[in-house]
């Protein structure tokens, strides 16, 4: 984990959005960076690609349908009310909850942009321009202090980089999971970082590294760090894939009955219909598109 | 990597695998990668749970569709076809005439990036297919 820049480029730029009351944007460049959105120098919302927004958590969650969500946002977009308003008059979500909802998606983007890098910040007066912004905007100091707390608390347990893989259940021994860390378990399949698990299951980043950090102490995961090439798969030659039951658009290439045929090494390549290797696309995908591609006489390898 | 004359080139699965890889390490919120051929069978996938065969057929496909829509329109070279749904996105970029890249996202993924870092990723996978 870096050391988070609660005291750097990040807390200056606030402070100075702040004293000049400032109703617009915050452009954080950096990694994995964001928009901090504000509101008379107050922080209403941040989108950033390390944190889920509270759009995700609501909706992958399961605590708003995507029917409501939607229904929701066409209000919203006939009316000119806020989302806020709609999802509250639907009934898709109280005020309190999503009030709560939207603090917590805050704290958690700001503990992410804190962590992360921060190369340049660039306020801009604007019109509020987010989907869901709380109101009254929130002070920065309390966030950033929050943020710092939470480093603190996590150390060096779990590193941004780092990707989970579950431990095989012969090795390891404990406490039965609860369902929240089932799910985290599940979803760590070798090629997940903390934040790609938070966006999957609609948990904060910052509560699913804590519960990384103790599936890791109680040994039913561990980290790799390195890119997971074990992860991709390289099927031999001749296995059937998933899509295996769907049968064969170009068939007989493949050894297994009804597999799908893959560009494999020391296999003849795609015969051109042109002399030219370097064929204009675009001039002959039109008519490709409008020929059937297999009729089950056709080899698998575009030979017509 | 063989070079092949005739086009679509059988190439070193390690060395694509590894340019697929580094992009989405550079890249946050990519969840998945492929390379395709433009018939629709894959080269190289690192797709995670998607199956990688239909979403090579598609690719090629949607790919195919996407540049006769820009042709239409007249709106010149195609530079990517994103598809964005509530959960995520799936982009596609041409690898030369050969070869389409695919590229799986969650609702995060940082699109400003995914346009600097794909161009140069593309160029490298074109010159490992080539």
């Amino acid at each position: 984990m870096a050391v988070p820049d609660v005291s750097g480029s990040l807390r200056e730029a606030l402070t100075a959005c702040a004293a000049g009351g400032l109703t617009g944007v915050l452009r954080v460049a950096g990694d994995p960076g964001g928009v901090v959105h504000l509101i008379d120098g107050g922080v209403a919302a941040i989108a950033t690609p390390g944190a889920p927004s509270a759009e995700v958590i609501l909706l992958r969650s399961g605590r708003v349908s995507e029917a409501g969500w939607d229904a929701a946002f066409t209000a919203s977009a006939a009316s000119g009310t806020s989302m806020c308003a709609e999802l509250v008059a639907s009934s898709a979500a109280g005020t309190g909850e999503l009030e709560a909802l939207l603090r917590i998606a805050l704290a958690d983007a700001m503990f992410v942009l804190a962590t992360g890098l921060v190369e340049e910040c660039e306020p801009r007066p604007s019109q509020v321009d987010c989907l869901l912004a709380l109101e009254p905007a929130a002070d920065f100091g309390p966030l950033l202090a929050e943020a710092a707390r939470r480093v603190r608390v996590l150390g060096a347990t779990v590193g941004e980089r780092d990707r989970f893989v579950v431990v095989p259940a012969a090795k390891r021994s404990g406490p039965p999971l609860s369902s929240g860390q089932d799910e985290i378990v599940t979803l760590a399949d070798g090629r997940r970082t903390a934040r790609d698990i938070a966006f999957a299951s609609g948990r904060g980043v910052y509560a699913t590294m804590l519960q990384l950090a103790r599936l890791r102490e109680a040994g039913v995961l561990t980290a790799v760090r390195s890119g997971p090439a074990s992860a991709a798969r390289e099927r031999a030659p001749g296995t059937a894939g998933p899509a295996a039951s769907a049968g064969s658009a170009a068939g007989d290439r493949s050894d297994a009955p009804g597999g799908l045929p893959r560009r494999e090494k020391g296999l003849p390549s795609l015969p051109r219909r042109t002399v030219d290797a370097r064929v204009n696309v675009s001039r002959t995908t039109p008519h490709r598109l409008l020929r059937p591609r297999s009729g089950g006489d056709v080899g698998p390898l575009g030979a017509e | 990597m063989r070079n092949d004359d005739e086009g679509v080139t059988l190439v070193t699965d390690g060395e694509l695998l590894a340019q697929m890889q580094a992009l989405r390490d550079k890249v946050t919120g990519i969840t998945g990668t492929a390379v395709a051929s433009r018939d629709g069978l894959i080269i190289t996938e690192d797709t995670g749970e998607v199956d990688a065969d239909n979403m090579a057929a598609l690719a090629a496909t949607s790919l195919a569709l996407a540049q006769r829509i820009a042709r239409e329109a007249g709106q010149g070279t195609l530079r990517e076809a994103v598809t964005r749904s509530s959960g995520g996105y799936v982009a596609l970029y041409a690898v030369g005439p050969t070869a389409v890249l695919v590229l799986i996202g969650d609702e995060g993924l940082d699109i400003a990036r995914l346009h600097r870092e794909s161009r140069a990723a593309v160029d490298k996978i074109e010159a490992l297919l080539r």
